[in-house]
Order: structure tokens, then sequence, then C-alpha cells
């Protein structure tokens, strides 16, 4: 626009040629004027768009609903106050209320925008900016910005939780801490996922993949959790808490970072999330080791959260399956498939109620690959439910037939977690080829199922031992209609599935060893031993129980003999009744049935009290 | 059984450290834990989870990839069967295009279905299939450049059916033991000597001695009823 002017000066200047001095007056009242006006188109400019912006902000500003603006002051003053309470309400109830009132299409407003309501409080807006992207990671689509932006923000937050000068006095509901950890991860996961089918990007979202560098790379978002787990010294303080040292000693091992709850809870979940990382990346015995300082039971802190917990277990027993402890996967899934049961009840209302359902059902998909490659007595009550959802893929499986392999196949497909590869730092495009996140799954499908097939005759051949207490190995090699040596392998594999490394209950406290620890037990009832060419064979049995029931229903007599000594007496017969009540007492526990016919004389015809 | 498996009594306290630290992400350690393999290797020890850390770093770090390294490593968890110990360093080897910054063709490729295959013999027990298999032609390249590096390999392996068979038997035949050994007449009275078994010379049947996995009897599982379960019914029978 200045150009403009100029020639448009100069070509003015041309006209007033004759008079110098005109042209000087001229030209400098002209060139005032025309610098007035060549400068003001610059500034114009620059605040016009501005202007333009702040226009763009303000639309954007007003159209926000008078009860969001409102929501977010209120969140915004909690999370100042350290108000716990109401920011775990804020988090839990407002966001998603609103959410689905206002937002279930589209994005929340852009941090800018509602940052004049906030005061430009840059915690907030990281905060703000972590559920921004959340909500567009699991409703829209996010496209190469998003994923770039969002990686910074987490960058942010975490540097401001790790980097600042001394611990933040930020105080989070552990759900939220949760689920930042949980979101980081997926977020990661996705953008592997996104990252291999470079096939269907543009040039500038290659351009951008090649420049991005660090971006979303496996060493940055292993630090992250690292980082996490070392300041707040997570894992000396589990021992020192299971060691039942004094919370002053306590303090002093974990240093100013440990004590704080936010970071001590961070740590916990990093430690949780490496778990589910080395899983995703292949490792599975590196997983089971991080885990080391944590008990698996339900005194442990991570049932707090209920994702946490049902992710832990959900990834702890996909660890075993791949290192062939079946029975340590089957005690881990029942554990969890019984509390979620339990729970279905009180967790209807929560947004992770569908995640979490989901979580169980590939869990009893696992059960029951489990169930069927190592069959033991177990809890009937899971077993049942996860033969009656795959009814067919278990039968199919623990026949060891031809198809099981298909049946193995898909449960596994079904329930395995998504599997990563992770990126080359060195090249961003390489993992290009075709589906390489598809290869690592099959690749570990293809282990577990040339394990499955290892063991498809064990069924068949211990259908026939159960029948026999001794049997010549000729003999049976002629009921498989199979060549005897072959058969004699076979049985060594038989002997080999039926033993499996587990941890033992008894000696957990004394190794105080990590969930890798274990010993070889047992794992079927039925046994063998071949001597020279001759089976023998034995069978452990139960024997029957009858403690359970006889005592349920000693305590059901008891109950309803306390019912009946407090009702109110019919008053003709108070005498009567007071009298053999007194009576009563001396021995409860034989003269159970007595008692009660004393009491009801009439009803019973005639027993007589107890002495 | 299994701490000793997490960690063997063989192992360096500076690898035990690497191992269980942060610092094993750390490419520039790679020398370190290569150089424990090839330790394990020249004297028959055997440590699985440095090995697995060595194939972690591979996985982050694909221009530092050996494939000897890995292919030594293989080798290493066939002698472990039946323990996971090969799928889990399958489970680590990514699927990639040949690195750039190699000198000869990668031989892993080609020598991984050989050692899959193998691996898949020793889990089914079938062990005359695998002698079979391993000293066949096709197996030459790996026979004459991996496996003879490696010490003791064909003990190890030894090792990996007596195991089987010392669950399995308590009386064996000698041809029998001898095919799965891959040994016959004084080598395999030898070997039988030196795990300590007898040999019945008149039948020439070998006895297995008495372990906990061949001693088998029927139990019966008798429950125990236990005090705390009967807390209950006694208390009321007291304060009643």
């Amino acid at each position: 626009m200045s150009q403009q002017r100029m020639q448009l000066w100069a070509a003015e200047a041309d006209i007033d040629e004759d008079v110098d001095l005109n042209l000087a007056i001229g030209s400098y009242g002209q060139s005032d004027r025309y610098d007035d006006v060549i400068q003001q188109p610059q500034i114009d400019e620059a605040t016009l768009l501005a202007m333009q912006q702040h226009m763009v902000q303000q639309n954007a500003f007003a159209q926000i609903p008078d009860p969001v603006k409102a929501f977010i002051v209120h969140f915004h003053q909690a999370v100042l106050d350290n108000n716990l309470a109401e920011i775990t309400v804020a988090y839990e109830s407002g966001w998603n209320k609103y959410t689905e009132k206002f937002y279930s299409k589209t994005e929340w407003p852009e941090a800018e925008v509602i940052a004049p309501l906030v005061n430009d409080d840059p915690i907030f807006l990281i905060l703000y900016r972590e559920l921004y992207y959340r909500h567009v990671y699991s409703r829209l689509q996010p496209d190469i910005d998003d994923r770039f932006h969002s990686y910074e923000n987490s960058c942010e937050l975490f540097n401001y939780l790790l980097n600042s000068d001394g611990p933040v006095q930020l105080e989070l509901p552990e759900q939220w801490l949760w689920d930042i950890i949980d979101e980081f991860i997926y977020q990661y996961q996705v953008f592997c996922t996104w990252r291999s089918k470079v096939r269907s990007k543009t040039d500038d979202e290659l351009g951008m993949l090649a420049e991005g560098g660090p971006v979303w790379s496996s060493y940055s978002v292993l630090n992250v959790l690292y980082s996490l787990m070392q300041k707040s010294k997570i894992n000396d303080y589990i021992i020192a808490q299971r060691q039942g040292k004094s919370p002053e000693e306590i303090a002093e091992i974990v240093g100013e970072y440990g004590q704080r709850p936010l970071y001590r809870q961070l740590g916990y979940f990093s430690i949780i999330g490496l778990l589910r990382v080395h899983v995703l990346l292949g490792d599975f015995t590196l997983a089971l080791k991080v885990m080391d300082s944590i008990e698996l039971n339900q005194k442990s802190p991570f049932t707090r959260v209920t994702a946490c917990h049902v992710t832990t277990y959900y990834y702890v027993g996909f660890c075993y399956i791949m290192i062939r402890r079946y029975p340590d996967a089957i005690r881990t899934f029942v554990t969890i498939l019984n509390f979620i049961m339990r729970m279905k009840q009180y967790h209807t209302r929560s947004y992770q109620y569908d995640q979490i359902s989901k979580t169980a059902d590939r869990m009893y998909a696992l059960f029951a690959m489990c169930h069927a490659l190592s069959p033991s007595r177990l809890d009937d009550n899971i077993a049942n439910i996860a033969k009656e959802r795959f009814s067919e893929q278990y039968a199919k499986m623990s026949r060891g037939s031809q198809d099981a392999g298909a049946a193995f196949e898909e449960l596994f497909l079904y329930a395995c977690p998504n599997y990563l590869i992770p990126p080359d730092p060195a090249d961003p495009t390489s993992g290009a080829e075709a589906a390489p996140q598809l290869d690592a799954t099959h690749r570990h499908l293809s282990l577990f199922l040339a394990d499955v097939a290892a063991q498809s005759q064990v069924p068949t051949l211990r259908s026939f031992l159960k029948l026999y207490t001794s049997l010549g190995a000729k003999k049976l090699a002629n009921f498989l209609d199979a060549d005897e040596e072959e058969m004699v392998q076979e049985m060594m594999v038989v002997k080999q599935a039926s033993r499996s490394i587990s941890r033992v209950p008894g000696s957990e406290h004394l190794t105080a060893g990590g969930l890798l620890d274990g010993e070889t037990i047992t794992t079927s009832d039925l046994n063998f031993v071949i001597a020279e060419n001759m089976v023998h064979i034995t069978e452990s049995t139960v024997g029957r129980r009858y403690a359970g029931w006889f005592i349920k229903n000693t305590e059901r007599t008891q109950k309803i003999l306390d019912d009946l000594k407090a009702l109110p007496l019919p008053a003709s017969r108070s005498h009567q009744g007071q009298g053999q009540q007194q009576r009563l007492p001396q021995a409860p526990d034989s003269s159970q049935v007595k008692g009660g016919g004393s009491e009801r004389k009439v009803a019973w015809g005639g027993v007589k009290t107890a002495a | 059984m299994a701490s000793t498996w997490i960690k063997p009594s063989t192992r360096p306290t500076t690898i035990d450290d690497l191992v269980n630290g942060v610092d094993r992400y750390n490419p520039t350690n790679l020398s370190i834990l290569e150089d424990y393999l090839y330790h394990q290797i020249r004297s028959e020890e055997y440590d699985c989870l440095a090995n697995l850390a060595i194939l972690k770093l591979y996985q982050f770090n694909p221009d530092i990839y050996n494939p000897d390294i890995v292919i030594n490593i293989l080798i290493k968890a066939l002698a472990a069967s039946p323990l996971p110990d090969f799928n889990l360093c399958i489970s680590l080897l990514d699927e990639r295009t040949a690195p750039s910054h190699l000198d000869e063709p990668d031989p892993l490729p080609s020598t991984l279905p050989q050692l899959k295959d193998l691996q898949n013999l020793l889990y089914r027990c079938r062990f005359p299939a695998f002698w079979e298999t391993y000293l066949s032609d096709e197996f030459e390249n790996l026979r004459d450049n991996y496996t003879v590096e490696v010490t003791g390999f064909e003990n190890s392996i030894r090792q990996v059916a007596i195991r089987a068979v010392t669950a399995t038997f308590t009386r064996i035949s000698s041809e029998r033991l001898g095919s799965y050994l891959n040994l016959e007449g004084d080598g395999l009275v030898s070997y039988v000597k030196s795990l300590g078994w007898e040999i019945d010379s008149s039948t020439g049947t070998i006895i297995v001695p008495p372990n906990p996995d061949n001693q088998i009897e029927a139990t019966v599982v008798q429950e125990q009823i236990k005090l705390p379960q009967l807390t209950k019914l006694i208390s009321h029978a007291v304060k009643a």
C-alpha cells in the first residue's frame, strides 16, 4: 500500500514540477499527510488484525453459553483455592454435563477464548487444554495439529509439575490424575497407530512429522513416567510403608516432593502407566518387574480409582498369559472379575462404565482361553459366565480339535491390547510398510498360537488317561492311532503342560518377591509317570466339602432363633415362654432343633424342652 | 526357582544395576550388555533379563541393531525351553526393513525361521526330530557360524531333554534316551554317569532318580475346617 502511495506522490510531484519551493512545501505538506497516511495503514493493519482477532474472540466468547462461563469461573476459583471437593465435583459431573449439553459434537472453546474469564491464569489454562484435547481425542477426530499441540501441552504440564522450583501447591482429585496419565499414554498409542498409516497422509503432514522429532517419541513418554516416579520416590515410599516406618522417617526418605499427595499419586499412577507401556511394546517381563513394589490386593491404593484398578489387573493378567503362566493369569482375572461384578451396581452412572464393561468382556475371553489351556477346579461362578458368553469358542478350545486354533485366534485378537511399534527417532517415516501395526499384533498372535498348537493333543490324552490307573504305552498308542514313540513324546508335553510357575501364596511375604516370582507347581489333577513302557496314572480328587454348608445352615438357624426370641410373646403364655427361654441358652448347638420345638410346642406336637 | 531366572547368581552387580534401573535405556550402555552376552556364551552361563534388555535397546534404536547378537541371544534362549524365553525375545523383535548401516546382508531373516523351527520341536519334546533337523544340511550355516561359538550348546539342549525325561519317567530304555540325547553306546553311558543316574546293566534300562515330578500318588484333598470359620458359631453359643 505504501508503494502505491509513493508512486502517486511521485506522479503528483511530476505534475507540480516547475517550482521547487512549491514542490518542497507541497511535498512537505503532502509528505506529511502522506507520511501520516503511509504510517496509518501500517498501524491500521496491525490493529486491524488485532481487532479482527479480538472480534473473532469476542464472537466466540459471546457464543459461549452463560452456564458454561459460570462453570469455568467456578472451576477456576476452586482450583485456585485448592478446594479438592469442589474441584472433584466440577471435574466429574460438571465437565461431563456441559459436554453432553453443549459440546457433544464440537470442541470446547479454545483456551485463548476463555482466557479472559480466568485472568489468563497459565496453570488453569494448561489444565483446561488437557481436558479440551481429551475431548477432541475421544469424541472427534484429531488432526495433525491437534496431536502436536496436545503433546506440547502435556509437556508443559509435566514440565510445570516436575521442573518448577519445589513442589507445586496444586491439588487435584485422584481420578483426574489417573486420567492425565491414562490419556497421555492413550494419545501416544493413537499417535503411533496413526503414524504408521503413512499412505493416507498428505505431503504437508509428512513434512511436519519429519520435523517433529521428539514429538510422541517412546523415549519422551518413558522419560515422563520415570521422572514422575523418581521425583516422588514412590518405590521407596511403598517399601517404607510396608516396613512400618514412622511418618517422620517416611517423610525424610521421600523428600519434599514425595510428601505431597499430588506427587505421590502421580508417581503411583506412573508405575501403572509404565506397566501398560511396556506391554504395548511387547516387553512383558519388564512390565511385571516394574510392578515389583505394588501388591496386588484389594487394599492397595490403586483400587481407589476403579479404572486404574481394572486396567492394572487386565495388563498383569495379559503378561502372565504371554509368559505361559496360566494359573497366575486365571487367578488375576478371577479376582478382578469378581470385583467388577460386585461393583456393577454402583458404577452405572460413571462415564467410564462402558470402558470398564468392555475391558471386563475382554478379560472373560482371556479367562476362557486360559481355562481351556490349563483347566483347574476353580471359581465356578466366573467359569460359568465365561463359558456362557463364549460358549462355542470355549467348546472348540477345550476339545483341542482342529478348529481350536481358529477359536483361540478369534478370542486373542478380540482381547489383546493394541500393540505398538515404537517410532524410530531417527527416521519418523519408518515403519511405513503395509500395516506394521497389524504386524505387531500378529507377531504376538502367532507366538501364542504356536504354543496352543503344541498343546493341542493334551486334552485328548488327558481324557484317555482319566480312564485308567495303568496302561501300556503300546495300547495307548493304538487308541490314538499314533506311533508309539511319537506318543511318548507327546506325553512329555502333557507332563510339561501340567506344570507351571506360579506364585505360591504362602511364601510371598518371606521373599517379598515381585510378580515374576514363583515356584513350579502342578496344575492338573491328573498325574502320571512312565516306567519303561508302562504308564501309571493317579488322580487327585476333592473330598466332600461339608463344612460350609453346615456352618451356613447353623448360622441361619441361630438367626431364626434370635428373631423368634425377639418377638413379643402372646400374653397368655408369658410365664411358660419366659421359663422356657431361660433354659435354652445352655446348649444351643445340640439343641437348636429342640429349642425351636419347645417354643412351638403346640405346632410340633410335643417335643419337650431341653434339659 | 523363578528367583534364579530373575536374577542369576552369576550376574555381576554392574549388570544388575543396569538392568534394574533407568540406565538400561541409555544406548551407550549397550556395549556393556553385549560384552556380558559374549561372556555368557563363552562360560555357559545364561541371563535372560539382561539379554532382553539388549533387545529392547535395539527396539528403540534401530540404528545400532546388530543381527549377530540377536541370533546369539535366540540360540541361548533355545536352551531354556520350556520356559518362554524364546518367545519373549521374539516379542521384542520388530519387523523392519533391512537397516542400511550393515556391511553385510542381514542374516536374521533367513535364520529366524530355522530357529523358530528348532524351538517348536523342543517345546513339543520332539527330541529325535530336533537332532535330525539340527544336523541336516540346511542348518549348516547355523551350525558353522553361530552355534559353534556358543560353548556347550549341545549339552544345554541335552539338559532340556533331561528335564523333560526326569519329569515323565521313572525308568527309560537306553535306546529311547539315546535318541533324545543324540548319544549312543559309550558316549551315552558316560553322560548318564555324569548325571549321577544308574544303569541297570542287565536290561540296559536307565533309572531316573526320584524327584517331585515323577513320584505320583493319589491324594484326596480333604477339607480342613479352621477355627476362624467357627468363631461366629461359638461366639453365639457363648453369648446366648
